[in-house]
């Protein structure tokens, strides 16, 4: 009662008298004019926006300021200040918008893009090599400009001959040999200019034979095409350059001879010099890679979605880590793989366990956290002295409290045993040494050089003292951590090569679909072989027309083959892409490549042999399993997040359903009666 | 007649906290889940007079949070927007319909945008771009034009600002800086710092135009409000800046020393040290400037605090720690207040009676549980959405 009597008496004193909202009268400024009109400029290059304010009459308007801001898109391709200076990073697309401020009234605005294109040609590459050509032989010779950012530029390349009494050019870039003699090919696009030499000798091919690698292939394999010319005596001319064409069928081939077909059926490979035309023959077969496969056991998780799996060294345990607000890791014992039974969880300060790993011996494990409660994060360390009941040990959250989506456990026997791991604050690469685990301590940080904004550190795998990180915007980028090539070490990684594409042309159906701003870049990364597999995850900017809210939806992306042969020249050589899912992540184990392909479920590929072109159009997929569950933490929603191998089982985990356990049966033979 | 009104206004207050008698509709965010809660609370919630009534999924990013975190409604309930913090690394202000819950539009924002606000005549939305995880450099301020729908200005304004508001005029928007201890006032007219004031207690200084500050080499800012100062620690470290409702004074909460600093916006000095729960948040007035409620991070709970006399009517403990934001419904009748909870346990949404000064509903929403806004009442007898 005392209370309300205070209270009366406050309400009844003088209150202050709430302020009222001003309206803004319209603005004096009826349009605004910005010059250039439709500005254009070169990456790496800037620009300068000028705007001017009118009245309705025209009349420049006093007493306005003007601001410039970059409105949305391409911020990591260049930016834009208040005062209009825009400056370019690459090419894209930069929607600029201008505000036109008089005091007290409703501001103005308006929006232009600014297109940055490639700069200048700076060099040119000339794809084929075609260094000798016999009289009256043809080739088609292509170029590619570049400025000097490396941007591909799409000019039509000016072709012209030193000798064109010896070797001819059109405008067309078609290369024909005339007359013995030497010439010199020289392809220009504006300043820049590239040069190829071309010998031609005299026509004494009598025959021409092609020969390949097999007669008989499956779908997929790489059939290398080998040519021989020789003279009226039978004698073989060496260094002759072969046009090589194929059909019918699907299918590509290169200028190298390597030819990859993705159908069943004879296919005709002709190679040409000259008038000398040579065909031969292979007859694919089926590559029948298919197999069954059978769910051995399963662990449905529907409390929260669930994230990481990893397996204990010693194939008796799982660890599986929780998403969407999950801050469980549990442990399963794996020992009977039929009946996966949890025998622990550890419950920690977080909202998200994406990543664990054990060190290779067994005797720890480091799980990921994103979303603690006090906003510190970082990663935990657990000691598996016990595997079937991890205990945390110590933690590691120094200028990481961003939060850490991805990390990887790797020891080399000069450097000792570090945690690698990604910031998803900065986007930087964090290395952390754990030669006491209890007391871990961060040896090195690695990042991108770019400003922060853009920078995006995904995903890192390790092989033979490389590092493998996929850099979201910056694409594949390979780091020496201990390996040598460019003297790097653990405590100061070395840049060997960086991998860099274009993700919204790649994707632009995507843009298409929904709008720009989609979600895109490089997740994850494999090492196995002369192959670094990659796998871009990619989602649309908007939800589905029509349904309830951004829930539904899917993914896309692409797996990518990039051959690193040489390591410091990386080229893409193959790639799959789901006909409706995405890629995340991957697993190779011998000739097989494991996925979790979201909305596409779990799928495993024959890798084996050379890789060429569309894994999918070659029927490599093996194996397909829709992890969709009623029993789920969403219903009959197959979102496969990833797998690991062991014992010829794989241990699947879906974001939507929890675990399965699946074995790939062996092809069937054929029985013959 | 003074006598019997006090009787009567003493009988209801003492009498047992009574149901709500109309409906009242609160939009909360769920940070760590990236989804929008609608509460009704009320008569038309049935017989608990408290429950969710839909869920939408807000973001881009199906497998890595968004993270909703500000959330604002429109004057004229037609809209409400809200900020997601997370990104590669930008975040966004995103626009939606009140009644059908429908994306409408997505702007592009800086590093973590965080508390925002609608000007009072709804032509535009400030939002701090608080910058929590990364570099410790000066942020700013994001003013979005609400239609068109376009960031119009970034206005710098010093280290990790927080809480947004704006007088009732919409003239002045108010922000703080929790890293520089300081309260920064922004010409909402001129989209530019009018002033700021350093808050450190020792050193409290208004000044007139924008601070002047480089990179915080000291002090981690994980943790964000839930770890205790260290002893002799003179920083106030700011997480909101709350107008009086006749604009004449800012009531800025202090994180670090557990109090409420009050700031004369024409002298613009400090008038008073109003002591607070133990960490206290955020801040929200009613519409006739009797009380301000604070939510105590730290100390789970919720204060209720009579402006006029600066002093302490109430705390309440909340059921969950981690307390986040509180709004208040225009009737002064009830305030709601978020709480984020720890690791998988929900989020809720407490329902304070503001006359009996009690608790009298809540409602568990998704994981971390934050910025909070009511769609106010339109005129008696209108329904609202």
């Amino acid at each position: 009662m005392t209370h309300s009597i205070s209270l009366l008496l406050s309400l009844l004193a003088q209150s202050p008298a709430p302020q009222t909202a001003q309206q803004l009268p319209a603005s004096p400024v009826a349009r605004l004019v910005v010059t250039p009109a439709n500005p254009v400029i070169a990456a790496q290059d800037t620009l300068r926006l000028v705007a001017q304010a009118l009245d309705a009459s025209g009349v420049p308007v006093p007493n306005v300021r003007l601001r410039f801001i970059q409105s949305g898109g391409a911020r990591f391709e260049g930016s834009v200040d208040s005062t209009g200076l825009v400056r370019s990073g690459s090419t894209g697309t930069i929607p600029v918008t201008v505000v036109a401020i008089v005091a007290g009234v409703r501001p103005v605005t308006q929006v232009v893009e600014v297109r940055m294109v490639a700069g200048p040609a700076a060099r040119i590459t000339i794809d084929a090599s075609p260094a000798r050509l016999v009289t009256g032989q043809q080739v088609n010779l292509t170029g590619t400009a570049f400025s000097a950012a490396g941007d591909q530029r799409n000019d039509r390349l000016a072709w012209r001959s030193s000798a064109p009494a010896i070797a001819r050019i059109n405008a067309d870039g078609q290369l024909t040999a005339v007359a013995a003699g030497r010439a010199t090919i020289t392809a220009t696009s504006g300043q820049a200019s590239a040069t190829l030499p071309v010998t031609v000798v005299a026509n004494t091919v009598a025959s021409l034979s092609i020969t390949p690698s097999t007669a008989t292939a499956r779908t997929g394999d790489v059939v290398r095409f080998a040519v021989t010319a020789r003279d009226a005596q039978g004698k073989t001319i060496a260094g002759l350059t072969p046009t090589f064409t194929f059909s019918p069928g699907q299918g590509m081939i290169e200028q190298d001879g390597a030819f990859v077909g993705y159908e069943a059926r004879p296919y005709t490979v002709m190679a040409t010099i000259g008038n000398r035309v040579s065909q031969a023959t292979v007859t694919l077969t089926r590559r029948d890679v298919r197999r069954a496969a059978t769910v051995v056991g399963r662990l449905p998780r529907s409390r929260f979605r669930t994230e990481e799996v990893w397996l204990h060294p010693n194939g008796n345990y799982a660890y599986l880590g929780s998403g969407g607000g999950g801050d469980v890791m549990y442990t399963i014992d794996i020992s009977n793989p039929a009946a996966p039974v949890v025998t622990d969880s550890i419950i920690a300060n977080t909202r998200r366990v994406n990543d664990i790993m054990t060190t290779p011996d067994g005797k720890f494990l480091v799980f990921t956290r994103e979303g603690a409660a006090d906003r510190k994060n970082g990663i935990v360390i657990c000691s598996l002295e016990d595997p079937a009941h991890p205990k945390p040990i110590s933690e590691f959250t120094d200028g990481v409290t961003a939060g850490v989506h991805s990390t990887f456990i790797y020891s080399q026997e000069k450097f000792g045993t570090h945690i690698y791991l990604t910031n998803d604050g900065t986007g930087a690469l964090h290395v952390i040494d754990i030669a006491d685990p209890y007391k871990p301590r961060e040896v090195a940080q690695w990042k991108t050089d770019r400003p922060d904004a853009g920078r995006s550190l995904h995903d890192i795998d390790l092989r033979d003292g490389l590092l493998y990180a996929s850099y979201w915007n910056d694409g594949l980028v390979v780091l020496d951590i201990g390996n040598g090539v460019k003297g790097g070490s653990p405590s100061n990684p070395k840049l060997v090569s960086q991998f860099k594409y274009d993700l919204n042309d790649l994707y632009r159906q995507v843009e298409l679909t929904a709008g720009p701003g989609f979600i895109r870049g490089t997740h994850t990364a494999w090492r196995n072989r002369n192959y670094v597999f990659i796998a871009d995850e990619v989602f649309p900017a908007a939800g589905v027309q029509g349904a309830k809210d951004v829930a539904a939806g899917r993914a896309y992306g692409r797996l990518q083959v990039v051959d690193v042969s040489n390591i410091e020249k990386p080229r893409v050589v193959a790639f799959y892409e789901p006909e409706y899912g995405g890629v995340h992540n991957v697993w190779v184990a011998g000739d097989t490549l494991y996925m979790g392909a979201y909305n596409g479920g779990f799928r495993t590929f024959d890798i084996s042999g050379e890789l060429r072109g569309d894994l999918r159009a070659q029927e490599r997929e093996m194996v397909h399993v829709h992890t969709g569950d009623m029993d789920g933490y969403v219903k009959n929603a197959p979102n496969t997040w990833g797998v690991v191998v062991r014992n010829g089982l794989a241990y699947v985990n879906d974001n939507q359903s929890g675990l399965w356990i699946i074995r790939m049966e062996p092809k069937k033979a054929n029985v013959v009666p | 007649m003074l006598f019997r009104s006090v009787a009567a206004l003493a009988f209801a207050a003492s009498a047992a906290a009574q149901a709500p008698d109309r409906d009242y509709v609160v939009l909360v965010a769920s940070e760590a889940v990236d989804v929008i809660t609608r509460i009704r609370f009320g008569p038309g919630a049935g017989p608990s007079f408290a429950r969710v009534e839909a869920t939408t999924t807000i973001g881009v990013n199906p497998m890595d949070p968004d993270g909703p975190h500000g959330l604002a409604t429109s004057p004229d309930n037609r809209h409400y927007y809200v900020s997601t913090a997370h990104g590669a690394p930008y975040g966004s202000l995103w626009k939606l319909d009140a009644a059908t819950n429908q994306v409408l539009g997505r702007v592009e924002l800086g590093n973590f945008p965080a508390s925002a606000q609608v000007s009072p005549d709804g032509g535009y939305v400030f939002v701090v771009n608080f910058n929590l995880h990364g570099e410790k450099v000066p942020s700013n301020v994001s003013v979005v034009s609400t239609d068109p729908y376009v960031e119009v200005a970034r206005i710098q304004t010093c280290t990790m600002p927080h809480g947004s508001r704006m007088n009732g005029a919409g003239t002045k928007h108010y922000s703080t800086c929790m890293m520089d201890d300081m309260l920064v006032e922004i010409d909402a007219r001129e989209f530019a710092v009018s002033r700021h004031f350093i808050l450190k207690k020792g050193s409290e200084l208004g000044v007139v135009g924008a601070p002047r500050v480089g990179p915080v080499s000291t002090g981690d800012h994980g943790g964000h409000g839930m770890d205790a100062p260290k002893p002799g620690n003179a920083s106030c470290s700011p997480t909101w800046a709350q107008p009086s409702v006749d604009g004449r004074k800012v009531f800025v909460a202090c994180n670090a020393s557990s109090e409420i600093v009050e700031i004369d916006a024409t002298t613009w000095s400090v008038t008073r040290r109003i002591p607070a729960g133990d960490g206290v948040y955020n801040l929200a007035i009613t519409t006739d400037g009797a009380l301000l409620v604070a939510t105590n991070k730290r100390g789970k709970s919720v204060s209720i605090i009579d402006v006029a006399a600066g002093k302490e009517l109430a705390r309440i403990p909340t059921q969950r720690r981690v307390v986040h934001g509180a709004a208040i419904s225009a009737d002064n009748r009830y305030a709601f207040i978020s709480v984020e909870g720890i690791g998988s346990e929900p989020g809720t949404v407490e329902m304070i009676d503001l006359r009996t000064r009690t608790r009298v509903a809540s409602v568990d929403v998704g994981q971390m549980a934050g910025g909070i806004d009511v769609l106010t009442h339109w005129q008696s007898g209108s329904r609202v959405p």
